[in-house]
């Protein structure tokens, strides 16, 4: 009843020109349809309906089949794909290459990223030379395409003269290091490529979050006798506890599910050394055309990513905070 | 300021000093941060440019980043071989998916922010959720869908997918500008006689600007170097079809070691997003941090 009375005080209001019945009706009518909040909602949950939560059931069906690029024939398997899965030594060595990946990822991302958000908040603050001019290098890095990135690395790493990291080691005596053909340097050169790439975005949470964090709060502590550390530690971190939050989350979810700067810079080689999970899946959905193994490897990495956000959730303890 | 430092050292002054010499020693390590950042992340690029220009027989040699005779022969031989058309692509794409998702998240965002229903906050909570589905987890599906409705080696195909995968984080943005807008806002708007349409489009819109450009930005980043969605998509396609990433992956492996064209193709692949983003990031960082990250 008073939803009735608003719409029609709203067409009156909507048009208080028009003596005529139509358009107070047309104008009513509209007012109806866009005080309901369908109207706005509709499109984006039709776009995530059919583009994000059909596909994401259709995974786990999928890893329930047999299905195969090849033939258009499926049935289903049940767990028979989740069997070899765990049963596979390959499955265990990406399991372990994406731990490492990740792992190392976060330490040196949130660390490198924090780092160069702390210097240049100081030197903002202290109105020093260079702080925007190293914002603006740092964020390019992340804004050229994954693929070019391991394009690029790979360029720079090459075992040979061309390579400049190994001609430049060559010149002061050393020997070639084998940075793509040597299995756990491999994985260290994958790691570094990774944070020249995602380092930015922890920098730019970090540095949004500083900003933040009213003068006043330091002043503060300045006149209670607080150094500079002290400062940071009681003022600086707990105010960035919940940006500290959403990155960690962000960039695990990222690093979890890394593709194709690997893909480019070494598809998973030597051997299997820096085949992640996602790009196993890959392979064994377009070159072993085996989709219904890959979808039980999607699904897999998809437990995986929730089960470390879960955790995440229970250590932080940012309940009070969201 | 300056002038106090080489005065004294003793006596009243030392407690000065002293604090003063600590900031100079701050200073000096944030100098150093900046200078390793910079020859970190800005090197990989300079060398790359470097290789670009040279000939092929003087990749093996020298160190220097100026090559002693430049040449454009490299970029001449790969724009000739695809990668310009690949460009006009992705840019078609880019912008249409941009456009796409600002079309259909800016009225969800406004519906969220202003609008009070049952569910709400679950159905909100449901959104973001997706946010930590990587889409490589759902690929193959999305291939397969994609396959039936025959969208794949299609750019209309890419570009709805690319607005339905990034919905989730745009909404999240935007609601949080629309909630950081006053509703007094509105209800003015109202009196003045807008409905919900016009008060979004003549009211609404100015101040939540910011955050429109934020996801704008961020988006055709985004899609503009997209590589799994358009590479499983569009690779059974013709190399008409490529986009530059997915073109640049292809064009790498069958080049082998010709790095000059290589690193041509990377240049190309790196400058003008980066040129766009350089020119940008300024609306791009304010409107992170004046706005509505909330944690």
């Amino acid at each position: 009843m008073t939803v009735m009375l608003t719409m029609t005080s709203d067409a009156a209001i909507d048009d208080p020109s028009s003596g005529s019945g139509i358009r107070r009706t047309v104008g009513t009518y509209v007012d109806s349809v866009v005080s309901r909040p369908l109207f706005w909602l509709l499109p984006a949950l039709l776009f995530i309906t059919v583009f994000q939560l059909y596909p994401v059931f259709e995974v786990f069906r999928m890893s329930l089949t047999d299905m195969s690029l090849i033939t258009s024939e499926e049935s289903y398997v049940w767990l028979e794909n989740y069997r070899r899965l765990l049963g596979s030594e390959r499955f265990y060595s990406t399991l372990r290459v994406t731990g490492l990946y990740s792992i190392a990822s976060i330490i040196l991302q949130i660390g490198l990223g924090l780092g160069l958000a702390l210097a240049i908040d100081y030197g903002v603050r202290r109105g020093l030379r260079g702080p925007l001019f190293t914002r603006v290098v740092v964020l390019s890095a992340w804004i050229v395409p994954g693929i070019i990135i391991g394009l690029v690395w790979k360029i720079m790493l090459l075992e040979t003269n061309v390579g400049v990291v190994n001609n430049a080691l060559g010149r002061l005596g050393f020997g070639i290091v084998p940075f793509l053909s040597d299995a756990q340097i491999a994985v260290v050169s994958v790691i570094t490529a990774g944070a020249w790439r995602g380092t930015a975005f922890s920098m730019i949470m970090f540095y949004a979050g500083l900003k933040r964090v009213p003068d006043e709060l330091y002043r503060a502590a300045k006149i209670d006798g607080a150094g500079p550390l002290a400062r940071f530690r009681y003022v600086t971190l707990p105010q960035l506890k919940s940006v500290v939050f959403v990155v960690t989350i962000l960039v695990t979810i990222y690093s979890l599910n890394s593709f194709d700067l690997i893909f480019a810079l070494t598809n998973g080689g030597p051997g299997r050394a820096t085949e992640v999970i996602a790009l196993s899946m890959y392979k064994s959905a377009f070159n072993s055309y085996e989709m219904g193994m890959a979808a039980a490897t999607a699904v897999v990495l998809l437990m995986v990513t929730l089960v470390v956000t879960a955790v995440y959730f229970r250590l932080f303890d940012i309940s009070e905070e969201i | 300021m300056a002038g106090r430092t080489d005065t004294t050292f003793g006596g009243a002054r030392l407690d000065v000093s002293w604090s003063q010499i600590r900031r100079y020693c701050y200073d000096g390590v944030t100098y150093l941060v900046y200078g390793l950042a910079v020859l970190f992340f800005l090197f990989p690029v300079l060398w790359v440019i470097s290789l670009s220009l040279r000939t092929e027989g003087a990749v093996y040699t020298s160190l220097e980043l100026l090559p002693s005779n430049p040449s454009l022969d490299s970029y001449r031989e790969v724009l000739d071989s695809g990668l310009l058309r690949w460009m006009r692509n992705t840019l078609f794409v880019a912008v249409l998916s941009v456009t796409g998702i600002l079309l259909v998240t800016t009225p969800a965002a406004y519906g969220f922010s202003r609008f009070r229903f049952r569910g709400r906050r679950s159905l909100l909570l449901a959104v973001l959720g997706f946010q930590m589905i990587s889409p490589i987890v759902i690929v193959l599906p999305l291939y397969d869908i994609m396959r039936t409705l025959g969208l794949t080696e299609s750019h209309t195909g890419l570009i709805l997918l690319y607005i339905g995968l990034q919905i989730p984080f745009s909404l999240w943005l935007l609601k949080g500008y629309f909630d950081t807008i006053p509703t007094e806002l509105d209800k003015a708007a109202r009196i003045d006689g807008c409905n919900r349409l016009q008060t979004l489009r003549y009211v609404l819109l100015r101040p939540v600007m910011p955050g429109i450009a934020v996801v704008a930005i961020f988006n055709f980043v985004l899609t503009w170097s997209e590589f799994v969605m358009a590479y499983t998509m569009l690779s059974p396609g013709g190399e008409d079809l490529y986009t530059l990433s997915m073109g640049i992956y292809v064009f790498d492996n069958q080049l082998a070691t010709q790095w000059t064209n290589i690193a041509a193709a990377a240049v190309i692949g790196i400058v003008p997003i980066v040129i766009f983003f350089v020119a940008l990031q300024r609306y791009f960082v304010r409107g992170l941090t004046d706005g509505a990250v909330k944690g």
